[in-house]
């Protein structure tokens, strides 16, 4: 409707409902003329005005409602966006926090049916050139990149005056937060090292230098430890490979860190000598920065590291930090990788990312050999160590070295007992295929919708009442390939649900690591419908993954509720549970929990949850 | 928790805004809407159960914390109640969209297991539509929907809508009874469109 035709209604409306019922007809018949059109749109409305007076239609005032929910720690201004909320083509599932720039969320990509995470810039820094400069920065550099140590950029754009950024969603820490001011194990050190220098190799191929790698840039994803470097936010492209003489082009960020020293403190560390100066940077000022992160990560110490920022910058220009070996016991070749990274100057340094990552490489290959070599000797000759120094050349390879290292191949805790790590490990014989399965059932009580009581567990089913609200909890001890599908009582060809995986619950991986509880669902509860019978929950848990169940993953969503509605797929999911009675697991009752067991890698159980 | 702004920034922002300012608004905003929670959950904190926190009260309790009062003026209490009833109005709004969302949609209505939402009184459906329609409104109608959110969302009475839109009272009324027939005629489906 158009301003003008509401304008025209409203006039001829508002003194009509000022008159009797006859009046009324008169009156709206020698306003409208021929119009019939408009005679019905006013005609429409009066009756509404009178069956809204008859319905107390918005009588109440809703504010009242509201002052309750301000209560409500879940409702924080601070998130521009709220769960649930549609924003362009993305559906907003969960805030993960705010950062310098603005908020962060995690969000399903309608289109494409993906999780992604959502980085909506606050609307006061849309304002500020510089840094709106720096995200578009960011969002171009990524996506020029595609690596798989390198976050993937998906979109960058703007949905109702908001610029936001889409970019691929870790379920991580970062490298900041793991560290937490201790150190890594070497095997883990070395894993996320290399996989930093992977992702600036392809960077710099592109010729493009981070300028800001810190740990707080470095993102570990929490189920297979995938190293990701992010924030090209200060990224440079640089036209030569090396160059020489020009200055830098872009002080803009050496002034950033020169004004603010307050705030950025952190980043100051990782700066190389030629960026304290505001000296040209090209590749090498990424290999210092990495360099720096290694000694972090090996020692729990920062090699430079002064009381203030003026401080620290002398001893980036001019200290040679403590070397590696007089703090930690670590391998005297880690100490020429880490300490070649962080020469002063960049032609002393190594030249790429590539052939650090070469050295890198070459070192945890030779530690691996130690430790197999050690075990296999541990098992012949007791006196294997005296006969292997021998036959080694190099005189850095000592006892606990090799003892370093086989507690960080074989996950040992170390560096304060290496001592002790020396006794020969044996390998664990390979154990029969066997899958276990724990699981537990939470119930929350409801009244008048309202939770009421505290939330009590259940080993496992019991009859339950209506207004029993329950979570479903499943561990194992063997990281594997975890699918939930949901069974109604619905007599026919059944149904199912996609319970498990789904992009809250797991990431949308359907692999699991072991040990790890899986809340189901993770944030609220499941309800019974008024039907009663029995729903069955199945779960399906594999040592590989399930290809004919992979597909169940594109149906979770609340939105739909995870309903399949492909029949095909529907077909193959049945077969699959029918085999199911050929190999049931065993299922133990324990106190606490039920354990299921199944000989074979896949273990397929249906929980049934009875209700009335 | 942050501390309290103190009332000559406020008593600034609202004269800014009444001045035409927008971006004062932007600021206010987080400001009110600190305060606001921050009262409502003391109070919460203090009350016996069962014992409901008046909005209305909440917000004349905030506006006496956060104005001036010195150099009151009554245009800024009237704008302090339309920024509040905008605060109130997308608090529900927000609370009705979590809601909706942790329900199942579409297609689902076969499947007996559903995810429930902790807090449920449901309006929500309705109370969603009514905002749509009330953004409709706004489009067409500027005036008219800025009536309703002060009078449904802020809770203000027709003389405090008049003294924060410069009209008249016998104006609020009339603008009220065509903007709650058209919202009740798109809310019931009996759309004039």
């Amino acid at each position: 409707m158009t301003p003008e035709r509401w304008q025209q209604i409203s006039r001829i409306f508002k003194s009509a409902i000022l008159l009797d019922n006859e009046a009324r007809a008169a009156y709206v018949e020698s306003q409208c003329g021929r119009d019939d059109s408009l005679r019905v749109e006013v005609e429409k409305l009066i009756d509404s005005h009178g069956k809204a007076d008859a319905d107390e239609f918005m009588n109440g005032v809703a504010a009242e409602a509201a002052a309750p929910l301000l209560t409500n720690d879940e409702v924080r201004r601070q998130e521009i966006l709220n769960k649930g909320q549609r924003f362009g083509s993305y559906i907003i599932l969960d805030s993960l926090g705010s950062g310098g720039m603005g908020e962060v969320y995690l969000a399903r990509d309608t289109r494409l049916d993906r999780t992604v995470a959502l980085k909506v810039l606050s609307p006061d820094i849309t304002e500020d050139k510089r840094r709106m400069q720096r995200f578009r920065q960011e969002a171009k550099v990524a996506s020029s990149l595609n690596q798989s140590n390198i976050l993937t950029v998906f979109e960058f754009g703007e949905v109702d005056g908001l610029t936001f950024l889409a970019t691929e969603y870790i379920d991580g820490e970062t490298l900041r937060d793991h560290l937490h001011g201790k150190r890594l194990r070497l095997g883990e050190m070395l894993d996320i090292s290399m996989q930093v220098l992977a992702a600036l190799d392809a960077a710099h191929e592109a010729r493009i230098v981070h300028r800001d790698i810190k740990p707080e840039n470095v993102m570990l994803r929490r189920h297979d430890q995938v190293v990701k470097v992010l924030d090209f936010g200060l990224a440079k492209v640089t036209e030569n490979r090396y160059p020489t003489l020009e200055h830098d082009s872009d002080p803009e960020a050496i002034t950033e860190f020169r004004t603010a020293p307050g705030v950025i403190m952190g980043t100051i560390n990782y700066m190389s000598p030629e960026q304290a100066q505001a000296k040209e940077i090209d590749e090498r000022t990424d290999i210092w920065s990495t360099g720096v992160i290694m000694y972090e990560m090996v020692t729990g110490k920062q090699p430079f590291r002064g009381s203030t920022t003026s401080h620290t910058i002398v001893q980036i220009l001019e200290k040679d930090p403590v070397p590696l070996t007089k703090l930690v016991e670590a391998p005297a070749e880690l100490e020429r990788i880490v300490m070649k990274a962080i020469a002063k100057k960049p032609g002393e340094r190594y030249q790429t990312a590539k052939d650090m990552l070469t050295d890198l490489r070459r070192l945890k290959k030779r530690l691996e050999m130690d430790a197999e070599l050690d075990q296999t000797a541990s098992l012949v000759v007791p006196a294997k160590k005296d006969l292997r120094r021998q036959k080694k050349q190099v005189a850095v390879v000592v006892a606990i070295e090799i003892a370093v290292a086989l507690a960080a191949i074989f996950g040992v805790t170390l560096w304060k007992s290496s001592h002790k790590t020396t006794s020969p490990l044996v390998t664990t014989p390979e154990a029969p295929a066997e899958r276990t399965l724990t699981y537990w059932i939470t119930v929350q009580k409801f009244k008048n919708n309202n939770p009421y009581q505290d939330p009590f567990t259940l080993a496992g089913e019991i009859n339950f009442e209506a207004n029993y609200h329950i979570r479903v909890n499943v561990r194992s001890p063997q990281s594997g390939y975890l699918y939930i599908l949901n069974e109604g009582p619905a007599s026919g060809s059944p149904e199912y649900n996609v319970v498990f995986p789904t992009s809250t619950a797991n990431n949308g991986a359907s692999l699991v690591p072991a040990g790890e509880t899986v809340l189901i669902p993770k944030t609220s509860w499941l309800r019974f419908d008024k039907q009663q019978g029995v729903e069955k929950l199945w779960l399906v848990f594999s040592e590989d993954v399930l290809t004919e169940l992979e597909p169940i993953k594109k149906f979770a969503g609340i939105e739909t509720g995870g309903l399949i509605t492909d029949p095909a797929l529907n077909k193959s999911i049945k077969d699959l549970l029918d085999r199911n009675s050929a190999t049931k697991p065993a299922v133990e009752k324990g106190d606490s929990l039920t354990t299921l067991k199944a000989g074979g890698k896949l273990l397929i159980y249906p929980i049934k949850l009875e209700h009335h | 928790m942050a501390k309290t702004p103190p009332q000559h920034e406020i008593t600034q922002l609202l004269a800014q805004w009444r001045e035409g300012n927008q971006s004062a608004l932007d600021e206010l905003y987080p400001l009110v809407y600190d305060e606001l929670h921050r009262l409502a959950r003391r109070y919460m904190s203090r009350e016996r159960k069962g014992h409901t926190l008046q909005t209305t009260a909440l917000i004349n309790e905030a506006y006496v914390r956060l104005v001036d009062q010195k150099n009151v003026a009554w245009a800024n209490r009237s704008h302090f109640f339309a920024i509040s009833a905008q605060i109130m109005r997308r608090i529900l709004i927000d609370h009705a969209r979590r809601h909706q969302y942790a329900k199942r949609g579409g297609g689902a209505q076969q499947v007996s297991l559903e995810e429930a939402a902790i807090v449920v009184p449901d309006q929500s459906g309705e109370l969603l539509r009514l905002d749509e329609a009330l953004k409709s409104l706004a489009e067409m109608d500027p005036r008219r929907s800025q009536v309703v959110e002060l009078r449904y969302f802020g809770g203000l009475n027709n003389e405090e809508i008049a003294g924060v839109l410069h009209i008249s009272e016998n104006t609020v009324t009339r603008d009220w009874n065509m903007a709650r027939a058209w919202l009740y005629q798109q809310l019931t489906g009996s759309g004039a469109n």
